[in-house]
């Protein structure tokens, strides 16, 4: 019987369509994590059945986070890339006025579901005296369809 | 004059270091990324208000008293203000508000999608109550809605 000889070159594995792919996926990553609202504090946001909220449209807008405490408390209020204390309206209203001066068409009120509506009206209460009634949206966990 | 003898072995470009760096990169960008979540919203007028001026409504606002009897989703208590039925569930809501829309087609009702229409939670409402029972007026396709201030 007539066998094969062994071939002489050593045996090498082919990297390139690995770091083809790898290559992909970083400048995927990349990409998304520039994406991503970095004006959201997460959060359980409420969820209501059959809900007939919308996507909000992309346009210019400010985003108001009321961070929770778990007993339905307001521990700050997140916006505009600042933190302030809760009950600090005028410092609240001023970054708001400010963002809408700069372009801003809408106010985007995000909190978490646990929280008192007591604190959230207070936050209304607070856009309302600024007096150029901005459109508000009032943000809610989108359904998984 | 001595000559260097060319090495025998092919030049290549050694990968490893370059392969361990895009690998660190991609383990950081797939534990450091954060994927939004879908999000939606309920779109809300914010009325101004007019300090020390009387504003006549055409319409007596039909007032929704929302409370939270626990911390369940299920567990929200809903109940008009004045003469109405007494109502005990969100779907009880949602027929109410859609057995008397008028639809100006010929089908009487008592309110019109414009009708004003204010949600009142309580203080200790839970925010996500008080948006299940502004989901139920949207859904009846009444359009003037607004939150009202804490009962």
């Amino acid at each position: 019987m007539h066998r094969r000889g062994k071939p002489s070159s050593a045996i090498h594995a082919n990297m390139t369509p690995m770091i083809d792919v790898t290559f992909l996926l970083i400048v995927f990553f990349v990409v998304v994590s520039q994406i991503v609202d970095r004006d959201a504090v997460s959060m359980d946001l409420p969820l209501p059945t059959d809900a007939a909220s919308e996507v909000p449209p992309q346009i210019e807008h400010v985003t108001i986070n009321l961070v929770p405490y778990a007993n339905g408390d307001v521990a700050g209020i997140v916006v505009g890339g600042h933190t302030i204390s809760h009950g600090a309206w005028e410092e609240l209203k001023a970054i708001v006025q400010t963002r809408l001066r700069g372009g801003a068409e809408e106010v985007h009120l995000r909190a978490d579901k646990a929280t008192h509506y007591e604190h959230i009206h207070q936050v209304i209460e607070a856009i309302r005296e600024l007096g150029t009634s901005p459109r508000l949206q009032l943000i809610v966990e989108g359904e998984r369809k | 004059m001595i000559l260097k003898r060319r090495s025998s072995g092919k030049i290549g470009l050694n990968l490893t270091s370059m392969i361990d760096v895009v690998f660190l990169l991609l383990i950081y960008f797939m534990v450091a990324t954060e994927f939004k979540s879908a999000e939606e919203a309920f779109p809300m007028d914010v009325p101004l208000r007019n300090e020390g001026q009387t504003i006549t409504l055409d319409y007596e606002p039909l007032i929704i008293l929302v409370d939270s009897a626990g911390d369940d989703t299920s567990d929200v208590r809903v109940r008009l203000e004045g003469p109405w039925d007494a109502l005990t569930s969100l779907d009880d809501l949602s027929a109410f508000l859609r057995k008397n829309k008028a639809s100006g087609f010929g089908r009487s009702g008592l309110f019109t999608e414009t009708h004003p229409i204010r949600v009142k939670p309580t203080k200790h409402t839970r925010w996500e109550h008080a948006i299940a029972a502004y989901n139920v007026v949207v859904n009846a396709k009444y359009s003037n809605i607004t939150l009202d201030e804490p009962s």
